[in-house]
């Protein structure tokens, strides 16, 4: 391989005297599976692999991506490439720059002490099956699951003009699970969601049994659940709100691009935006968690980057691009989700450091307000407006956790709500997660138990 | 982009017949091909452009009702093929049989000729997409000085597709596609508006670009000065635009109308055929042959005819979509909503274009019915609906607040929370202005009565 992307990178420099090239390779194998109750309604595996070419050239970006690897389609996808940044620099103002970086030679496998790909699909049906069977068997109550599984397996060729050359295994495991419960007219929804970067053994940590007893368990339990008032309340946030709300009420507006294009946080460095209680990372180096890798897509080692240093933003997340924007070294967060699309910045793994609070004195001085725990899903605009969607929550009543409301929801101000952190607990989980950004990336996140003072709670009674 | 109609109908009759002489029952074949160029415009310039080409074929196979599927992109080494071909056999072997498996699709007459497939965007070369953004772009600086455009892409792609079966079906269908979408900023004095979206999505090369632009940065403008709600929790009149519809009803009522959800017991409007499950005014058809539909196709994923299914009828619940499989389960004939998005993906039911009706209003006099209310252009959180029960509670940004009949100003940090259930229910006037976002079409509508958090 290291030939084939020689020659193109030769080729491009010396032929189309590009700024800057770069080529990567991907094969890889994928197994899909989703149950439906009982039924398998999906086995399937998939044998991919395709060539991404992105180059630098009269200070525009050309791309272009085929799925057929030989050498006369490569040398055209070059050409193709070198067409397209010729059109895109047509009308640049301002001419696209990039960071410096080091060669780099290396060669990243991955050593998983249960490799998904050499696990029979057969076996993969028996533990999913086995999560489906504990759902179904948990209540007469229970309608039905889903539960979707995916691997994938394979491994990038990266070689970019400066001299690097990195050999990079990947490797993914992720699971989804979903049951939904009725009784009379009320029909509840339930989910949880596991992935690593380490191996199947995934499943030796979160027991397929376990993982179908804790979905079920909650599709249950909110079917006696009310609905929330709506207003301004306190609110304790689970690690997994927590995590939702780092990754999208802050994370993406410290993503430089999104910076750049004018997030709240734009003319913010350096300063207050946060209670001196929060801390943020994005951290590419953590041992299997689903947002880890050792070198970026475009080449750059990944890091522990702090984001936010006891409430003042002292970094944002970077590619080469916008690196050399801010004039500071990137940050490894130059992610594509596969040979059909270029790198752009992505999160990794996101999470708020914990302090010193436990549980019970989170909740302790809270009169009325609510306890989230897990979250459905979560968004926000670049105007620093955040929502997220709750799937588990409690009323806090004098302190104590109270009856399980339903289908609430929060919302506010991001840097007003950061401000509004008033403690922060000294648990930590992070979750998996998959962030849309035009193109999907495995991330995680998380973070303690944290108190916040007031946010918007969406309610209908 | 020249059309390989042959090479691709050859190829999916190759991994059928295949299939078949390696111990497949049943054997499917799906092919997706797919080119695009596109341009994309980041912070106010053009800078960057893509062509992309992927090709891949996805194989079902049945072996003793047990369902096994393969696919793969690596189509011009025949030994790729082969190994993924036995590889579907293989797991069909080791899978769990379906005692409801009724077979395959069989071949039917198609009610269209073709898809919209339009040569000049199949032609269009990088230099005149360029173009086209860059008029974009211009139509949005030159609204208002207050407006940044943040990010844009206008895109072209070809699409070919051969599905064959072992039941005789065997066909080949093109289509394309253009868009343009750019999104802008706008501030003013510290206050930084919402990120606004518009686009123009289009099968034939209709689209505007200008429009696009013009209509991204007037929606930026417009969202400054916004107020807070003075209200804690009031029902009010709210006008639903096209984009916070097609949010709304995508995680919701779409997903209660599919077979599959009501056969499992995951629809609140399983078993209530016959019922008034929306307001009169409410009509909803699945019309898979929609003229210029972003969903109109000859055939679904599994080589059936698609068609027209009336789903809700001035109120009254009509019928369900459905797949062979979860036909085949009722006694009834698939509706054609087989859907697949490449050759990666086993079928699934999914509406094609999912019409809601036009009324007759004006888009003005709708506002102009509304003493105190809201317009709601777009949804945040939407997907975080419950999926099944339908309840929801959104933020509505970009929103504007509507006194007297006309829109006043906008509004911030303002949510809404409800039942999609019961917002059907409560639709009390329907815009004449049909609009193509996704897979819904639709008019504004006029909802009485939403709950609207604010404070």
């Amino acid at each position: 391989m290291e030939d084939v992307l020689n020659r193109i990178i030769n080729l491009a420099s010396q032929r189309f005297s590009v700024d800057y090239a770069e080529a990567r390779i991907q094969r890889i194998s994928k197994t899909y599976i989703t149950l439906k109750e009982r039924r398998i309604e999906t086995a399937k595996e998939g044998f991919e692999s395709g060539v991404a070419i992105r180059v630098l050239l009269n200070g525009a970006w050309g791309f272009a991506s085929t799925c057929i690897l030989t050498m006369e389609n490569l040398k055209n996808a070059l050409t193709e490439a070198c067409r397209m940044a010729i059109a895109a620099s047509r009308q640049i103002k301002t001419p696209v720059e990039i960071a410096e970086t080091k060669a780099i030679k290396d060669k990243v496998s991955v050593k998983p002490q249960k490799n998904p790909a050499q696990i029979p699909i057969e076996e993969k049906i028996r533990d999913l099956s086995s999560i489906a069977k504990t759902i179904l068997n948990y209540d007469s109550r229970i309608c039905g699951c889903t539960i979707d599984y995916l691997d994938i397996v394979g491994t990038n060729y990266f070689m970019n003009s400066r001299g690097t050359y990195i050999e990079q295994d990947m490797l993914y495991v992720w699971s989804r699970v979903t049951a939904t419960a009725g009784e009379a007219s009320i029909l509840t929804f339930s989910r949880e969601e596991i992935g690593s970067t380490a191996g199947y053994e995934i499943f030796d940590i979160n027991h397929p049994e376990n993982i179908g007893k804790k979905t079920a368990e909650r599709a249950i339990n909110q079917l006696k659940a009310k609905s929330p008032r709506g207003g301004r309340y306190p609110v304790v946030l689970g690690p997994n709100v927590v995590g939702v709300f780092v990754h999208e009420a802050f994370g993406h507006l410290a993503e430089a691009d999104l910076t750049l294009s004018g997030s709240v946080l734009m003319d913010k460095l350096g300063e207050k935006i946060a209670s001196e209680n929060v801390t943020i990372y994005d951290d590419g180096t953590i041992y299997g968690a689903f947002g880890s890798f050792k070198y970026d897509d475009e080449g750059v080692p990944s890091q522990r980057t702090l984001l936010v240093k006891g409430g003042v933003v002292v970094n944002l997340m970077h590619n080469l691009e916008t690196a050399k924007k801010f004039n500071v070294e990137p940050t490894g967060n130059a992610r594509a989700e596969s040979f059909k699309y270029a790198p752009i910045i992505r999160m990794r793994n996101t999470f708020l450091e914990p302090r010193d609070y436990s549980f019970e004195e989170l909740l302790e001085d809270v009169k009325f307000g609510y306890y989230l725990k897990s979250f459905r899903g979560g968004q926000a605009n670049l105007d620093g407006t955040f929502q997220v969607g709750i799937q588990e929550a409690y009323e806090i009543i004098h302190g104590e956790i109270g009856a399980l409301v339903r289908d609430v929801s929060i919302s506010g101000n991001t840097l007003e709500t950061l401000f509004k952190v008033d403690a922060v607990g000294k648990d930590f989980e992070l979750s998996p997660g998959r962030c849309g950004k035009g193109q999907t990336a495995f991330v995680s996140d998380g973070g303690p138990h944290i108190r916040v003072r007031e946010v918007i709670v969406g309610g209908s009674a | 982009m020249e059309a390989p109609e042959d090479k691709l109908i050859n190829l999916a009759e190759f991994t059928v017949n295949l299939a078949i002489k390696v111990g497949a029952d049943e054997a499917e074949a799906f092919i997706y091909n797919e080119s695009s160029i596109a341009v994309n415009i980041e912070r106010g310039q053009i800078t960057r452009s893509f062509s992309i080409q992927d090709c891949g074929v996805g194989v079902r196979v049945v072996s003793n009702k047990a369902l096994g599927f393969a696919y793969t992109n690596i189509i011009g080494d025949k030994t790729a093929v082969e190994k993924t071909i036995k590889q579907a056999v293989k797991i069909a072997q080791v899978s769990k049989p379906d005692e409801e498996w009724r077979g395959l699709p069989i071949k039917k007459p198609y009610t269209s000729a073709a898809s919209p497939f339009d040569d000049e965007i199949a032609r269009l070369s990088s230099n005149e997409l360029v173009e086209m953004a860059s008029v974009m772009l211009k139509a949005a600086e030159g609204r208002d000085p207050r407006v940044f455009p943040i990010e844009g892409e206008v895109r072209a792609s070809c699409i070919f597709k051969a599905v064959a079966n072992s039941n005789g079906i065997c066909d080949f269908d093109r289509g394309t596609v253009i868009e343009c979408g750019l999104a802008t900023i706008a501030s003013e004095k510290g206050e930084v508006s919402p990120v606004c979206f518009e686009f123009n999505l289009e099968r034939s090369l209709s689209v505007n670009p200008e429009w696009v632009g013009s209509e991204a940065a007037r929606l930026a403008s417009s969202s400054l000065n916004a107020k807070k709600i003075e209200t804690k929790n009031k029902n009010m009149k709210v006008i639903f635009a096209h984009e916070a519809i097609q949010q709304l009803f995508h995680y919701t009522l779409v997903n209660a109308v599919k077979a599959d959800y009501a056969q499992r017991s995951q629809s609140v409007l399983k078993d209530k055929i016959g019922e008034h499950v929306a307001s009169e005014l409410i009509t909803i058809y699945d019309d898979g042959l929609l003229d210029g539909g972003l969903r109109t196709w000859k055939f679904d994923g599994e080589g059936v005819p698609q068609q027209r299914t009336p789903i809700i009828e001035r109120g009254v619940l009509q019928g369900f979509i459905y797949d062979s499989y979860t036909a085949h389960k009722e006694g009834k004939e698939s509706t054609g909503n087989a859907f697949r998005a490449s050759y990666i993906f086993t079928p699934s039911v999914e509406p094609t274009n999912f019409k809601i009706f036009s009324g007759r209003k004006h888009p003005e006099e709708l506002i102009g019915e509304v003493d105190d209310g809201l317009f709601v252009y777009s949804l945040q959180g939407a997907h975080s609906s419950n999926p099944i029960n339908g309840e929801f509670s959104v933020v509505a940004t970009p929103a504007w607040r509507i006194k007297n009949g006309e829109i006043s100003h906008a509004v911030r940090g303002v949510m809404l929370a409800g039942n999609v259930f019961e917002v059907i229910k409560n639709v009390s006037a329907l815009a004449d202005n049909e609009r193509k976002i996704g897979s819904i079409v639709a008019p504004w509508i006029l909802v009485e009565n939403v709950r609207v958090v604010g404070g």
